[in-house]
């Protein structure tokens, strides 16, 4: 199934030079250790937390709708420390999802409504399903599918999931269009 | 780690451990713990020490009486002796069971049974059991932890000719591949593009994008299927479809892709100057297509579009006569939409229809049987594939 068109308005997005597309709607907190490296859509009410540390988004990622995306911190003897939060290329997060991961590798997919917890690492190509609570500090394998709650590998991805991912997040990025309101 | 290794630790990892009660794997930690000196007791040293702890079910290795340990390494060999007590599993000795006659005298239950108090919280689940079935204990003071199981990466070979298919790489978080054929990149790609509402016994026209994966130009032919197991009618088109070569470089070119070499119809070169023109995008020009084909009211305008530009597009596209019994290509580089008409027969069920995708396959790849020095390219062949697609239901 092709992707069918998303029309956005144009007043609610701001376009940047690289081609990111960051909704007006979302909070992008300490916008000064926020990376995003060009073609990545950030949807409307999405929080990402760059006062904690820094976050990197690679090319063409889409962070879904409602989505926190929060660097994780873990406790010292003396005080609490904050890690940065690295999302790779080709990376898409669905709907209302609260990402506390470590790392995010490339061509990985989150469903819709996930739980990430503290200082996961998400390794390249591998897959969360909705509604899945990953448990903090969990390591997620390339090819792998997650799902559940408490999220537990069930399943395997082909191997040609690069090629997919690609397509998939190159094919919303073109059919994610600006329109103008009717006056 | 080579598979020699993995047989030799038993596919276990030598560092990693699982938690016994809820298997998610365990983390050390550390804590420091003040320790008083023998000769002198007012002076106290802290020293770090270590145990192990699960993130998901608060299981710690304290809870069945380890005691922390004073390093990282220490704490795991230890650990490890402390695991792998109990019966040996190397070589388990199989005695054969000899039949028992039923009778009567059982030993009577033990009177623990009755007189001690049930605690749900340190009875061990079967989940948990079944998991260390050398131990299968039935007391959660029981449960050790265990060595996490090794995942494993696999190459793929063709049945017939026992060719490499996938073979990744060894690295075992890489996700690169020595050698990866895979269909995907031979084979014609065919998704759904649009599809309208569909009503019982009513023709509307579904569109079908055809994309070509290979750098070469491929002919495709779409035939009739003899008998069906669709729910709903589609007339087949019977022309020969032409798609251009994938041109990776595409995306990074400004250009369009001169596409006017396939004579696809004379109407459409209308379409494509409008498509230039007010640089529409393709699947937006099937949206007006198919929509013109019932009544459609604009209820938007796209950017950069004049208002005149729209009722030019839709009155173009009402010129053509969608009704005949024709497919309408609508071309952009590597990729071909197709309109399908199709009649639903159902009114409950998804409306599924069938057709035989028939394409040229030139087999570039080298091959192990062909002897290297023959020069002449291979022969074409006509592959055969039979697709059934879901439309979904249809509307009421």
């Amino acid at each position: 199934m092709e992707l069918p068109d998303r029309f956005y308005m144009k007043a609610e997005f701001i376009e940047t030079a690289s081609g990111n597309k960051v909704s007006k709607k979302s909070v992008l907190c300490g916008s000064q250790n926020i990376v995003l490296n060009g073609k990545s859509i950030i949807c409307n009410d999405c929080i990402v937390r760059g006062d904690l540390a820094n976050v990197r988004i690679g090319r063409y990622c889409v962070i879904g709708a409602r989505s926190v995306i929060r660097p994780p911190f873990k406790k010292f003897s003396k005080g609490v420390a904050f890690f940065p939060l690295h999302i790779g290329d080709h990376v898409f997060i669905d709907e209302e999802c609260i990402i506390n991961a470590a790392q995010i590798g490339s061509y990985v997919h989150i469903g819709k409504n996930c739980v990430i917890g503290r200082r996961c690492v998400l390794k390249e190509c591998c897959a969360i399903g909705d509604n899945v609570y990953l448990p903090p500090e969990t390591v997620v394998p390339p090819f792998t599918v997650i799902t559940g709650n408490p999220g537990k590998p069930t399943g395997e991805l082909p191997e040609c999931t690069q090629d997919l991912m690609v397509d998939a997040t190159k094919g919303f990025y073109q059919h994610f269009l600006p329109v103008q309101e009717v006056k | 780690m080579p598979s020699a290794e993995a047989k030799l630790k038993k596919n276990r990892c030598a560092n990693c451990l699982d938690c016994p009660s809820c298997n998610h794997s365990l983390t050390t930690r550390a804590t420091s713990v003040a320790l008083t000196d023998a000769k002198s007791p007012e002076k106290k040293t802290t020293k770090k020490v270590y145990y192990l702890a699960c993130g998901l079910c608060r299981w710690t290795s304290r809870d069945i009486g380890l005691t922390d340990k004073e390093s990282l390494v220490v704490d795991g060999r230890n650990m490890k002796t402390t695991m792998q007590k109990g019966p040996k599993t190397d070589e388990p000795e199989v005695t054969p069971v000899s039949k028992i006659p039923p009778s009567e005298e059982v030993d009577p239950l033990p009177s623990k049974f009755y007189t001690q108090p049930l605690v749900l919280e340190k009875v061990t689940t079967l989940a948990q059991r079944l998991n260390r079935p050398e131990f299968a204990s039935n007391q959660v003071e029981g449960l050790y932890p265990r060595h996490k199981h090794l995942v494993i990466k696999r190459s793929q070979r063709c049945r017939d000719c026992e060719h490499n298919l996938s073979k990744p790489e060894y690295n075992p978080s890489s996700i690169k591949f020595k050698i990866q054929l895979v269909a995907l990149q031979h084979i014609p790609d065919i998704r759904i593009y649009l599809v309208p509402k569909l009503h019982h016994e009513r023709e509307s026209i579904v569109t079908i994008l055809l994309s070509n994966p290979s750098q070469e130009p491929m002919e495709i032919q779409l035939e009739a299927l003899n008998d069906p197991p669709s729910t709903g009618m589609l007339i087949v088109p019977s022309i020969e479809l032409a798609l251009a070569a994938k041109d990776i470089t595409a995306e990074f070119d400004e250009k369009v892709a001169d596409t006017s070499q396939y004579q696809d119809n004379p109407e459409l070169g209308n379409i494509e100057t409008i498509k230039e023109s007010y640089s529409l995008t393709v699947s937006l020009l099937f949206a007006l297509a198919v929509l013109s084909y019932g009544s459609f009211t604009f209820s938007f305008f796209l950017e950069g579009i004049p208002k005149h530009g729209t009722v030019h597009i839709v009155e173009t596209i009402l010129k053509l006569d969608i009704t005949a019994n024709e497919v309408y290509p609508v071309r952009s580089g590597h990729k071909l939409g197709v309109l399908f008409k199709v009649t639903p027969q159902t009114s409950e069920a998804d409306v599924v229809v069938c057709f035989k995708l028939k394409h040229k396959y030139h087999n570039n790849s080298p091959s192990l049987r062909s002897p290297p020095d023959e020069e002449s390219s291979p022969e074409a062949i006509w592959l055969e594939h039979e697709v059934h697609i879901n439309l979904g239901p249809t509307s009421p």
